[in-house]
């Protein structure tokens, strides 16, 4: 069976995290070629292997799987259409289970709630709201309040309303279709992470790359 | 005399110019009302959300400082403007509403600057890397807003401001 004459096209992703310690081509993106016997052999390529005890991440240049692909099928010609370089991260899923997450997602959840009442209330001395408040209760009802009442329940129910409804998140469930933004924030950062490993790698000459 | 008057009309005026820019700088570096416009799909008026940034910001800029004008219910009962008998239930309804209206739209604009600004400056993204958080970011998210909740009502009902700066 001849390989020339036949191009494979590989859109590999930026970031690809595996679960298992062994790193083949069909991990790092998506194939497409005409021709399935080629495609199959492509697809099944070890390109690295996760050992204990070296780092569980790795970057590994795109050039490298073209090499690689042209040593087993001579003659069949790649191109690339995705990323240039691929982020390797091994994940142990089995680390992120468990009572040990329940414990995280509290200790998170009782830093956001304590740590936001108290900021609210040290914000609310900083401008004192107060003065505003009696302000506008005594100018709208002509008369003077008496500390708490309908404008300030409404404030902080208003406070509570704004942030479900904007950031888009009840308990697990969402709203809408959208990313929220605070996931589309992740994602910039995530992205922002990952090229910086990878320029990293690469100045500390940690990349696997053609010779 | 005439001297000192127009000195303090330009003092005055240069203040207020930088002031807004002040003002203005923060709602527009932190993208708060394009959020809000698009996250309602009325993006299409956003010239009109403009008209009633600056319309709000005028409102509560003169009534803050020349709040003798302002004062409107006591020109309502003053003038009994409903009647003798009824002004006092009316009015006390009309400003109950007023209120409502008036606290639940500033505390929704007051919580999600607050959250704009933590998110403009990556604080969550980070944070939930560093402690390989993976799931329950709504979690997180909801406890922030009822912190804000019960921080904002034990403020008033324990009357924190007599004890603050």
């Amino acid at each position: 069976m001849s390989t020339s004459n036949t191009t494979i096209y590989i859109n590999a992703a930026q970031n690809v995290e595996s679960q298992s310690e062994d790193v083949y081509v069909k991990d790092i993106g998506s194939l497409a070629c005409s021709d399935e016997h080629v495609l199959a052999k492509v697809k099944a390529i070890k390109l690295h292997h996760f050992n204990e005890g070296e780092p569980k991440r790795q970057v590994i240049s795109l050039l490298k799987v073209i090499q690689e692909i042209e040593r087993i099928c001579p003659g069949a010609s790649v191109e690339s259409i995705g990323e240039p370089d691929v982020l390797l991260e091994y994940i142990d899923v089995n680390k992120h289970k468990g009572p040990v997450q329940m414990i995280k997602l509290i200790f998170v959840a009782m830093i956001s709630f304590f740590g936001t009442a108290f900021t609210i209330m040290a914000f609310h001395n900083d401008i004192g709201i107060n003065d505003v408040f009696s302000k506008v209760y005594e100018m709208v009802m002509g008369q003077p309040g008496d500390g708490y009442g309908i404008l300030e329940l409404a404030y902080s129910v208003g406070l509570a309303a704004g942030i479900i409804v904007f950031f888009n998140h009840i308990g697990g469930r969402r709203i809408t279709k959208d990313p929220t933004p605070i996931e589309v924030e992740m994602r910039i950062y995530e992205e922002d992470v990952n090229k910086a490993l990878i320029a990293t790698a690469d100045r500390e000459g940690k990349t696997i790359d053609v010779q | 005399m005439l001297i000192r008057q127009i000195l303090l009309g330009i003092i005055g005026v240069s203040s207020g110019l930088i002031v807004s820019a002040g003002v203005f700088t923060v709602l527009i570096s932190v993208g708060l009302i394009p959020r809000f416009a698009g996250k309602m799909h009325v993006a299409r008026k956003i010239f009109v959300l403009e008209e009633m940034v600056v319309f709000g910001t005028l409102f509560g800029g003169f009534f803050s400082v020349f709040s003798d004008w302002g004062k409107i219910g006591e020109f309502v009962r003053g003038h009994a403007l409903f009647g003798q008998g009824a002004t006092d239930g009316v009015w006390n309804l009309a400003g109950t509403v007023f209120l409502l209206i008036f606290g639940v739209f500033a505390g929704i604009f007051v919580g999600c600057l607050a959250l704009a600004i933590a998110e403009m400056l990556n604080t969550i993204p980070v944070f939930a890397r560093r402690i390989g958080f993976r799931h329950g970011l709504g979690i997180a998210i909801l406890a922030v807003a009822i912190g804000k909740l019960v921080g904002s009502l034990l403020y008033f009902t324990q009357q924190v401001y007599l004890y603050g700066g």
